[in-house]
């Protein structure tokens, strides 16, 4: 990098801008017309949002300004705190095993293998299909005393149907019932991020290590996880990411007639829509969101310094 | 008081410069609030002379599942032949968050004149927000009468002051299905029951097991559904924050939950199982369930869906000492955007509608609408496919009708306690007592925030 | 030895199979029960026992749903949507990244992770000044609302640079010694390099775009501009839910992205990006 720094310089001598000026426009330029955008529609009310912490306002009526009041709420809301809980326990069940199962089918759907095209796509799948049709879905075969998972269930196990889990309607499984439907519907999606990056892989590091005499096993960990690691980095955060702000599972899975979660599946966004269109309390929903946004906001800065230190 | 009065203000220009930059005029939103708060029946005088105005105007409709209703088209056509210079177009905002998306619609500055209002936390909710416009002056100056809504008006009122008025009501009654119960040998359900009636006829109705089983009723997994049996005494209501009243109906429900007379809710909730399906299949003996569902039954029983062909209604069960008819009921109605440019014209849709000549219009498609008269009712039992039996004919008159949400300035945050709580304790996540005991703090706390 | 190693070999291959076989079964299971329940009258479709063939074939469903509804019209904008907004999102995306990856500048670290964080921040809590803005604009029913929205997304960015990062710096700076600018650079060398890259975000911005629902249900009130998950949901009326043609809608609903998906298939496989740098 230093290197070319000091090569550059002779091929623009005369410009009226110094180098650095001028490498800084080009920079700027190409980032323009993707920020412009997203600065004018998404950060412009984003910013507005964030205004709305610190003021009570219910959507129509002037706002008041009440300092940190939204803030010193959510110290005390159990309901929040609840809601807070259940999410970090979901990104805890999501993000490791969905990582896992998409890498593993990322690297085994790269190989040479029958009806790759076919598989790709059927794992895909879940991910593009409506989610009202594939929670409506899941939910039957899952279904209590009907489904058919608690019947097999039943007839392996020997134990009366009344005592296995009723998945979706129980408080103690709702979550894992959740976590697992995540990962089944979301895995097809990591997996083709994970299919890029491998792309991105030079053959020949493999076959230098090969050349070596490294096994299958020393050849992933050697070239495939730090060739990886941009990759991981983005399949983490987004991951993180997305758990943090579900929503939308959740209602599909569980809300049902009434439209409602209740204390074991309630999740943050949930809270926050609730709070912001049903109680008209946007402020207060706001406080919420931005305990959100520095939740993720740090875990993304410990990951992008350890992308970094393992970068180089 | 005034410093935060003043903070408020300045915040409310910041965002509105920030947001409202180059923009049309809608930036003095919270000045037209205001102004509308202190002078509420400014501008509805004006309509005083109903004479047609010839200007052509072109009004919109806030409504949802303009598909799958009847009456919406009939009424727009009926309008329009004695108004050709207006114009209505209407806004569908789809029904699952339709009152969100109508609040959303109306922060932003939407140009809708006319609202359709689906449930009561959500006209509440609009109240607060000074979207709607206050309708008490505009009934005086027009001589409408509350008094043909059956009560309902009176129980939305806010402050002294209406909001919205009327023209579909809707109230709960029991379906039944007269072909099993001729299986069984049973008398059918009669106009006045006693919920122990009720039990002990649905307990009675019960019989066969897997894909043969008749379950003797069926609750659907709304709250309403259930809980609110508990206030058809009329001694309690749900936004009082006290919640104890509901126990023996829980216990009830639920027994009959164990006792497999009814289907398990959370079977039902888990496999998104419709009621309807259930009434069609003639897998349900007896049902409660809203007036809304007499149109699809006679409609889905003509096209085949419906194989329970043979079918009656009654009145809604009822606690001892309470008169037969006394059942609880759900509202939808119509205001007028209070910054419609076309207040005049708007209200005056309106009032056709809520109207007695909307009422028929509704009526005819087998809609119950809010003004019941006799012509009203005879329209509807007239409709081919509607029970022939004199019972099912009477079970449309009503003595007493409890809104399923009574009006409450925090209805919509208490409705969200009430239906987690219920859902808890129906898949048995909570017994009733915790249950109960959820509600009441919670409840309780909110109230005395 | 040779034998029995083989042996092995040939019974993991077998397990795999096996495995891969058994997972495919499962992820599919929910279409067969979606196709069949596309055939089947609504009450039907929750009944048990399942009924995985309907006895009597419902076709009639794949006619309603085009009769009931403007489906038709709503693919047709949706599409529409759909390819704009990916072609958008394709060259902004590509091009910001190409900065925030190989090109040094002040604050590229505080914007980048200011672009990440933002991602994070649910569009409930902003939509409603959002709303208000757009409205603002005079963009409220128009289709050109959701593009703006959706094309310049700090997702898109964040993909594609991850993507240039495996990219080794070597190659920019040998182009620049070859007297390439940085716009040549990102056009003649990180664009074909990054094929395998491009598919995923064509992939998903399709897809994402194609399953909105909330976006077009606040910015399209209109009929004529609805998209196809509007329309799906017209299905759910207040009192009923026609499931049967939910699902008839949902499986028309899925083929133009499969389609999609099938063709950008080719991208995915080893070797594009190597043959690159040799080249």
């Amino acid at each position: 990098m230093q290197n070319e720094t000091v090569l550059r310089p002779k091929k623009a001598p005369k410009s009226i801008l110094s180098k650095g000026v001028r490498d800084h426009l080009v920079a700027y330029s190409f980032i323009a017309p993707n920020f412009i955008g997203f600065a004018i529609f998404t950060l412009v009310p984003m910013f507005f949002a964030f205004v709305l912490a610190f003021v009570k306002w219910d959507g129509a009526n002037p706002m008041e300004f009440i300092g940190l009041d939204n803030f010193t709420r959510l110290i005390k809301d159990t309901t929040f705190h609840k809601a807070l809980w259940n999410t970090i326990v979901y990104t805890i069940g999501v993000v490791p095993f969905t990582m896992a199962v998409a890498l593993a089918l990322a690297i085994l759907l790269n190989q040479k293998i029958i009806a790759r095209n076919f598989m790709r796509t059927v794992f895909f799948f879940p991910y593009v299909a409506s989610l009202v049709a594939v929670a409506a879905v899941w939910n039957f075969i899952f279904s209590p005393t009907m489904g058919p998972v608690n019947n097999i269930l039943h007839l392996i196990s020997g134990v009366p149907i009344e005592d296995l889990p009723r998945w979706a309607a129980d408080k103690e499984w709702a979550m894992f019932t959740v976590i697992l439907f995540t990962v089944w519907k979301n895995m097809g999606y990591y997996m083709v991020i994970y299919l890029a990056g491998l792309q991105g892989i030079n053959p020949e590091l493999y076959e230098a290590a090969e050349l070596d005499g490294a096994n299958a096993w020393s050849r992933f960990r050697n070239v495939t996880v730090p060739q990886l690691a941009p990759t991981t980095f983005f399949v983490l955060m987004i991951l993180v990411i997305n758990s943090f702000k579900v929503y939308d599972i959740f209602i599909n899975l569980f809300a049902g007639a009434d439209n409602q979660l209740n204390d074991s599946t309630r999740v943050m966004v949930y809270q926050i829509y609730n709070t912001a269109f049903r109680s008209l309390d946007y402020g207060y929903a706001s406080a919420m969101a931005i305990v959100l946004f520095l939740l993720v906001l740090g875990i993304t800065i410990v990951q992008f310094r350890g992308e970094k230190k393992y970068g180089q | 008081m005034n410093y935060k009065r003043l903070y408020g203000m300045t915040f409310t220009a910041v965002l509105s410069v920030g947001l409202l930059a180059g923009c049309s005029g809608n930036n003095n939103n919270a000045q037209n609030n205001a102004a509308a708060t202190n002078a509420p029946a400014a501008g509805t005088n004006a309509s005083a002379s109903s004479e047609p105005d010839q200007e052509p105007v072109t009004l919109k409709w806030a409504l949802w599942d303009w598909e799958a209703t009847a009456y919406y088209k009939p009424l727009i056509e009926a309008y329009q032949k004695e108004h050709p210079n207006v114009t209505i177009e209407y806004v569908d905002l789809g029904s699952t968050d339709y009152m969100t998306m109508l609040s959303t619609q109306l922060s932003g500055g939407a140009d809708l004149d006319i609202l359709t209002i689906k449930d009561i936390p959500g006209y509440s909710n609009l109240v607060k927000q000074n979207h709607l416009e206050p309708l008490k002056g505009f009934m005086d100056t027009n001589s409408i009468d509350p008094a043909l809504y059956g009560g309902t008006v009176e129980q939305i009122e806010v402050n002294d002051e209406v909001y919205a008025l009327p023209f579909r009501s809707d109230f709960w009654i029991v379906y039944y299905n007269k072909d099993l119960f001729d299986k069984a040998g049973v008398e059918y359900p009669s106009n006045d029951m006693t919920f122990e009636q009720y039990d002990e006829l649905a307990r009675k109705m019960t019989s066969g097991s897997g894909a043969e089983k008749v379950y003797g009723a069926h609750y659907h997994t709304w709250r309403s559904a259930v809980q609110l049996f508990g206030i058809l005494d009329g001694k309690n209501t749900v936004v009082d924050g006290s919640y104890d009243f509901l126990k023996p109906t829980y216990e009830r429900i639920l027994k009959e939950q164990e006792d497999g007379i009814v289907m398990d809710y959370a079977t039902l909730k888990t496999s998104s199982t419709h009621y309807s399906g259930v009434f069609y299949n003639n897998s349900v003996a007896m049902m409660n369930m809203g007036s809304w569902f007499i149109a699809t039954q006679i409609e889905k029983v003509k096209s085949g869906e419906s194989q329970a062909t043979n079918w009656g209604i009654v009145k809604y069960p009822h606690p001892d000492g309470v008169e037969a008819g006394t059942t609880l009921g759900t509202i939808t109605s119509l205001a007028v955007n209070q910054k419609s440019e076309h207040k005049e014209a708007a209200l005056d849709f309106m009032k056709f509608v809520t109207g007695e000549d909307g009422a028929s219009v509704i009526a005819s498609t087998g809609t119950i609408p809010a003004i019941k008269n006799d012509e009203v009712i005879s329209s509807i039992t007239s409709i081919e496919g509607f029970p022939a039996d004199e019972n099912s004919k009477a079970a449309l008159t009503t003595v007493q009708t409890y809104l399923e949400m009574p009006m409450h300035e925090k209805s919509a945050d208490i409705e969200v306690i009430l239906n987690e709580a219920h859902d808890n304790i129906m898949t048995k996540n909570a017994t009733i007592d915790e249950g109960l005991k959820d509600m009441n703090t919670r409840v309780q706390a909110l109230l005395n925030n | 030895m040779v034998g029995s190693n083989k042996i092995i070999r040939v019974s993991v291959k077998v397990l795999v199979y096996a495995l891969l076989a058994a997972a495919v079964f499962c992820m599919l299971i929910p279409y067969v029960w979606m196709l069949s329940s596309s055939l089947k009258m609504n009450k039907d479709v929750f009944s048990f026992p399942m009924q995985w063939i309907p006895d009597v074939p419902r076709w009639q469903n794949f006619v309603d749903i085009w009769t009931r509804i403007p489906l038709g019209k709503f693919i047709y904008n949706t599409a529409k949507l759909s390819v704009v907004v990916t072609i958008l999102q394709l060259l902004t995306s590509s091009f910001a990244a190409y900065a925030f990856s190989k090109l040094q500048f002040k604050g590229k670290n505080i914007l980048f992770l200011g672009y990440i964080a933002t991602i994070a921040i649910p569009w409930q809590a902003y939509m409603v000044p959002q709303f208000i803005m757009m409205r603002s604009l005079g963009l409220n029913n128009t289709h050109l609302a959701i593009i703006l929205l959706q094309a310049f997304s700090a997702f898109g960015v964040f993909l594609m640079r991850q993507f240039y990062q495996g990219v080794p710096d070597e190659l920019c700076e040998a182009a620049r010694i070859d007297g390439l600018s940085e716009y040549g650079i990102w056009a003649r060398i990180m664009l074909p390099l990054s094929k395998p890259a491009l598919s995923t975000l064509t992939i998903f911005t399709f897809v994402n775009t194609w399953n909105d629902f909330l976006g077009p249900m606040i910015y399209l009130t209109k009929t004529e501009l609805k998209t196809i998950q509007i329309g799906l949901r017209m299905f759910i009326s207040q009192y009923s839910a026609e499931y049967g043609l939910i699902m008839a809608a949902s499986v028309v609903s899925i083929i133009p992205v499969v389609i999609v998906f099938l063709a950008l298939q080719k991208y995915f496989v080893q070797g594009v990006a190597a043959s690159g740098i040799k080249g």
